[in-house]
C-alpha cells in the first residue's frame, strides 16, 4: 500500500499553520489578571479614539485592554452579566439605571461630544435654522421625509427616542422612519444613499464627513449633549472580573495623561477634537460657552463647507 | 466602478508594501480558518465514514441532524459559542472568549457538518460490492477503512473545500466570539466590516480582493490534489 | 507464497482426502427465509469445483460463507481442518484465499496498482509486489495496461485485471462468482482458454460459481448443483450440469 506522503505533508502543513497562533500567544493561556475587558460603543472605536487611548494605557499601566464595540444596550448587558471588567458608555438615563441596579463600583465623567442632527443639502422639511432639536423633529415628521434610526439600543438611539417623546410624537411603523439597526458608520452610509435626515455624534461625523453629502442642519441645542460616563463593573457579579483592571482602565481614563490625548484627539486631522475631556466636572456645567463645540462659524472656516457659508 | 478600481490598486499597494496591519489580519484569517478545517477533516471524515458503514438505533436522526447543521447560520453558531465561553457560561474557566481559538471552536462548530455529510455521502455513492471487495483481499479494519477513503478521494477532498470555503467567508461567527479585536481577534471578514462601517470603502474592498485571493489560492491547491490522475 | 506451500506440504501430510475446505450445516437466513441451507459440502485441494444454479439459488451466497464474508446462522465452515468464524479474526484465513466478484471491482487507480494491491495489503514489500503483479499481467495478457488508470479500461481487461490481482496472491483457494458473465463472446472465450492453465501452473483449488454450462464443462472437474438455497446434485459436470437443466438435452437439439 503506498504511503501517502503528501497527504500527512498537506496535514503536517495545516496544522503547524493552525498551531502558530496559540503558541505565539503564550499570555493569552490560563487566567490572567494582565486582560481587562472593556464594553463599550460602536461610536468610541469608529472615530478611532480607543486605538489612541488604549496603547498609552497599556504602556503605563501594563494592563492589555480588549475592547469589545457594541451598542450600549449590549455593552450594559455584559457589564450586569459580569462579562465585562469595565464599561464606557454614553446614554446617562440607561447608565443611572444600571448603577441604581448595582452593576458598578462608581460612574466617573469622562468626556462629552454632542449630538447633530444631519440630512440632505436639500433639507426637504426645511430644518435648518430650527429653535430646537426637538422642532426639527417635529418638521420633519410633519413634512414625512425619511429620517433613519439606529434602533439598536444605542446611546444614540436612546436619546433619538427620547427627543421624540419630547416632540409627542411616535414615528415607529411610520413608512419614513428606517430603523436599521447598525452602528452609527452604517446609518449614515443608509442616510447619505436614501438622503435622509438621522442623528449622529459630531465624532462620527466628522471622521466620515468626506465620504459623506449630509451637513450639520441642527445643533448646538443643550438636549444634544453627548456624555461619556466610564464604570467599572461590580466584582459581586462574577468571581471573574477583574476589578483591579477595571478599576485602574477608570481611574486612568480621568487622569491627565488620558484627558490630555482626548483634548488632542482629532485635531490634526479634521481641525477640531472630536471630544471634549471632562473629567472631575459637575454634569451640570456641561455645555458652558467655554467649552461648547464648535460654532458653525468656526466649522466653516475649517471645513469649507458652501451650505454653511452661505447660512451665514 | 473607480471604487473597485482603486480597491484592486490599493490591495495590491497594501501586499507589496507590506502593510502590518494588513498582513497581520491576512495571516490571521488563514491560521483560524485553516486550523478549523484541519480539525473539521480529522474528526469529520472518520466520523462521517463510520456513519456511512455503521447501522445503528438512531442513525437516520443523527444523519438528519449532520444535514441541518450544514445550514447553521455563521451567526448563530457564534452567538452559543459565545454564551458557552463567557465567565458566567459553561466553559467560562477556559478564558478562551475573544481569542482565536474561540473563532477556531466556532468555526469547526460550522465546517464539521459540512464535512461529515459530504463524507458519508461520498462514501455511501461507493459500490457496496467494493466494500466486500476490499475485505475478500485480505484488508484489517484499518486497511479497509483507508482504502474506502482512498477510493471517496474526489468527493472527500470537495467536502474538505467546502468546510474551508464556509468558514473562510464568515463574519457572523468571528464577530462574536472573536470581538474583533486590533491585533488580536481581528480578520479579514470582521476588518471589512469594520472598514465599510468606518466608511474606508477601499480600503474594505481592497481586503475583500485579498480574501478572494486567499481562497482562490487554497482551492486552486486542493484543486490540484483532487484531480491528480483524473485527467479526464 | 509460503503459506500455500504449507498448506500443500500440509495437505500431502494429511491423510489422504481431507478437504481444503468444509461447510457443516450451514444455514443462512434472510428476511425469514433460508437462502443457505447446506448440510455437507467439501472442497478438496488441487479441484475445480462449479457451482451452478438459478437465480436466487443461493450461489453468490455460497461463495461469501467461503470466503467468511458472511457469517451463517448456525453452522460450522473449515479451512484446511480448523473452524474459522466470519466474525471472529477472520483476516489470516481470508489472506489464503481470493475471491473475484462479477464485476471487475478495481480501485481508482493504475492497473499495476490495482495488481498489487492484495499483496500490499499482506505487507508485501512494494518491490516484490510490483515485480509479481507484473507477472500476473502479463501472464493475463494485460501487461501492456499495467500504467493505464483503471477506469479507462474496457469490461474484458478490467476483468483481466482482476483477475491478475487475485491470482498474484497466489491464494490456496480461489473463489470466482461468474466472473465471466459480462464479457462478449470472443473475450469469454479466449479467458476461458488460458485459464485452466494459468490456475494449474500454480495448482490453485477455485471454486466457480457459473451460469454457463460451457464455462463448467471448460473449467471444473466436479460441479454441485444449488436450488432454493439447498445442494440439489453433486459430482461429475456433465450429470450434474444436465440434472440442473442447464445442458441442452440431444432432443432438444441446440440452445
Amino acid at each position: 500500500m503506498r504511503r501517502p506522503y503528501w497527504l500527512l505533508t498537506l496535514l503536517a502543513a495545516l496544522l503547524a499553520v493552525a498551531v502558530a497562533p496559540a503558541a505565539a500567544a503564550p499570555a493569552a493561556q490560563g487566567p490572567t489578571n494582565r486582560e481587562v475587558i472593556l464594553a463599550t460603543t460602536t461610536s468610541t472605536q469608529d472615530t478611532g479614539l480607543l486605538d489612541v487611548l488604549l496603547p498609552l494605557f497599556q504602556r503605563a499601566t501594563g494592563y492589555e485592554v480588549k475592547p469589545i464595540a457594541v451598542g450600549t444596550g449590549q455593552a450594559l448587558a455584559l457589564g450586569e452579566r459580569g462579562e465585562a471588567d469595565v464599561v464606557l458608555v454614553h446614554a446617562p438615563d440607561a447608565e443611572r439605571a444600571w448603577m441604581a441596579a448595582g452593576n458598578g463600583t462608581q460612574r466617573l465623567l469622562v468626556m462629552h461630544n454632542d449630538f447633530v442632527i444631519v440630512g440632505p443639502p436639500s433639507d426637504p422639511a426645511g430644518i435648518r435654522g430650527a429653535a430646537s432639536a426637538v422642532e426639527a423633529l417635529r418638521r420633519i415628521a410633519a413634512a414625512g421625509a425619511p429620517f433613519v434610526s439606529r434602533g439598536d439600543n444605542s446611546g444614540t438611539d436612546i436619546l433619538e427616542k427620547r427627543l421624540w417623546q419630547q416632540a409627542g410624537l411616535t414615528p415607529a411603523g411610520s413608512a419614513w422612519y428606517l430603523e436599521v439597526g447598525q452602528g452609527m458608520g452604517q446609518t449614515l452610509n443608509v442616510a447619505d444613499d436614501r438622503r435622509a435626515y438621522t442623528i449622529s455624534d459630531r465624532g462620527t461625523w466628522l471622521a466620515r464627513r468626506a465620504t459623506l453629502d449630509l451637513p450639520i442642519l441642527v445643533e448646538g441645542d443643550p438636549v444634544l449633549l453627548n456624555i461619556y460616563h466610564v464604570m467599572p463593573v461590580n466584582p459581586a457579579k462574577s468571581p471573574r472580573i477583574n476589578a483591579a483592571g477595571g478599576e485602574a482602565f477608570a481611574l486612568w481614563l480621568v487622569s491627565q495623561e488620558a484627558q490630555g490625548a482626548i483634548a488632542e484627539y482629532g485635531v490634526d486631522r479634521f481641525g477640531q477634537p472630536l471630544f471634549f475631556p471632562d473629567a472631575g466636572r459637575d454634569e451640570s456645567e456641561l455645555g458652558a460657552s467655554d467649552r461648547a463645540p464648535a460654532s458653525s462659524d468656526q466649522l466653516a472656516a475649517v471645513s469649507n463647507q458652501p451650505e454653511l457659508k452661505a447660512e451665514s | 466602478m473607480d471604487v473597485l478600481g482603486s480597491g484592486l490598486v490599493q490591495a495590491l499597494g497594501l501586499l507589496l508594501r507590506g502593510d502590518a496591519e494588513t498582513w497581520r489580519v491576512t495571516l490571521l484569517s488563514l491560521q483560524v480558518s485553516l486550523a478549523a478545517t484541519a480539525l473539521s477533516l480529522l474528526i469529520g471524515v472518520p466520523l462521517g465514514t463510520w456513519l456511512a458503514l455503521v447501522r445503528f438505533p438512531g442513525r437516520g436522526l443523527a444523519l438528519a441532524l449532520v444535514n441541518t447543521g450544514m445550514g447553521m447560520p455563521p451567526v448563530v453558531a457564534g452567538l452559543i459559542i459565545a454564551i458557552l465561553l463567557w465567565r458566567t457560561g459553561p466553559l467560562g474557566q477556559l478564558h478562551l472568549l475573544y481569542t482565536p481559538t474561540a473563532i477556531v471552536i466556532a468555526q469547526v462548530a460550522l465546517a464539521l457538518p459540512i464535512v461529515v455529510g459530504l463524507s458519508t455521502a461520498a462514501v455511501q455513492q461507493l459500490n457496496p460490492r467494493l466494500r466486500l471487495q476490499i475485505l475478500a483481499l485480505g484488508a484489517t479494519r484499518t486497511q479497509y477503512l483507508w482504502l474506502l477513503v482512498r477510493e471517496a478521494r474526489l468527493p472527500l477532498v470537495a467536502a474538505v473545500m467546502a468546510g474551508f470555503g464556509s468558514v473562510i467567508s464568515e463574519v457572523g461567527a468571528a464577530m462574536m466570539v472573536g470581538g474583533n479585536i486590533q491585533g488580536q481577534t481581528r480578520v479579514l471578514t470582521t476588518a471589512i466590516v469594520l472598514e465599510t462601517s468606518k466608511g474606508n470603502f477601499d480600503l474594505a474592498l481592497a481586503l475583500g480582493l485579498i480574501l478572494l485571493a486567499l481562497v482562490y489560492a487554497v482551492n486552486l491547491a486542493l484543486t490540484w490534489i483532487q484531480q491528480r490522475g483524473h485527467p479526464l | 507464497m509460503s503459506a500455500r506451500l504449507a498448506t500443500s506440504a500440509a495437505a500431502a501430510a494429511a491423510p489422504r482426502g481431507a478437504p481444503l475446505l468444509g461447510l457443516r450445516d450451514v444455514r443462512v437466513v434472510r428476511d425469514g427465509r433460508a437462502i443457505l441451507d447446506v448440510a455437507a459440502l467439501d472442497v478438496w485441494p488441487g479441484e475445480r469445483l462449479a457451482v451452478v444454479g438459478p437465480n436466487g439459488a443461493g450461489k453468490s451466497t455460497l461463495l461469501q460463507v467461503m470466503m467468511l464474508l458472511l457469517r451463517p446462522e448456525r453452522g460450522a465452515v473449515r479451512f484446511a481442518g480448523a473452524v474459522v468464524d466470519a466474525r471472529r479474526d477472520p483476516v489470516p484465513t481470508r489472506r489464503r484465499m481470493a475471491m473475484v466478484f462479477q464485476e471487475p471491482l478495481l480501485f481508482d487507480t493504475t492497473a499495476l496498482a490495482n495488481a498489487m494491491s492484495g499483496l500490499r495489503l499482506r505487507g508485501v514489500p512494494a518491490a516484490a509486489a510490483r515485480a509479481a503483479a507484473r507477472t500476473w499481467l502479463e501472464r493475463l495478457g494485460v501487461a501492456a495496461l499495467a500504467d493505464r488508470p483503471a477506469r479507462t479500461l474496457s469490461g474484458g481487461e478490467a476483468r483481466r485485471v482482476s483477475l491478475a490481482r487475485a491470482l498474484a496472491l497466489e491464494p490456496e483457494l480461489l473463489l470466482l462468482d461468474e466472473p465471466f458473465g459480462a464479457l462478449d463472446y470472443p473475450t469469454r472465450q479466449a479467458l476461458l482458454a488460458e485459464l485452466p492453465a494459468l490456475l494449474d501452473a500454480a495448482h490453485t483449488t477455485t471454486v466457480l460459481v457459473t451460469h454457463d454450462p460451457a464455462e463448467g464443462l471448460a473449467l471444473a472437474s466436479r460441479a454441485v448443483a444449488l436450488r432454493d438455497g439447498r445442494v440439489a446434485a453433486e459430482g461429475a459436470v456433465a450429470p450434474v450440469l444436465a440434472a440442473a437443466g442447464l445442458l441442452p438435452t440431444a432432443a432438444r437439439g441446440g440452445p
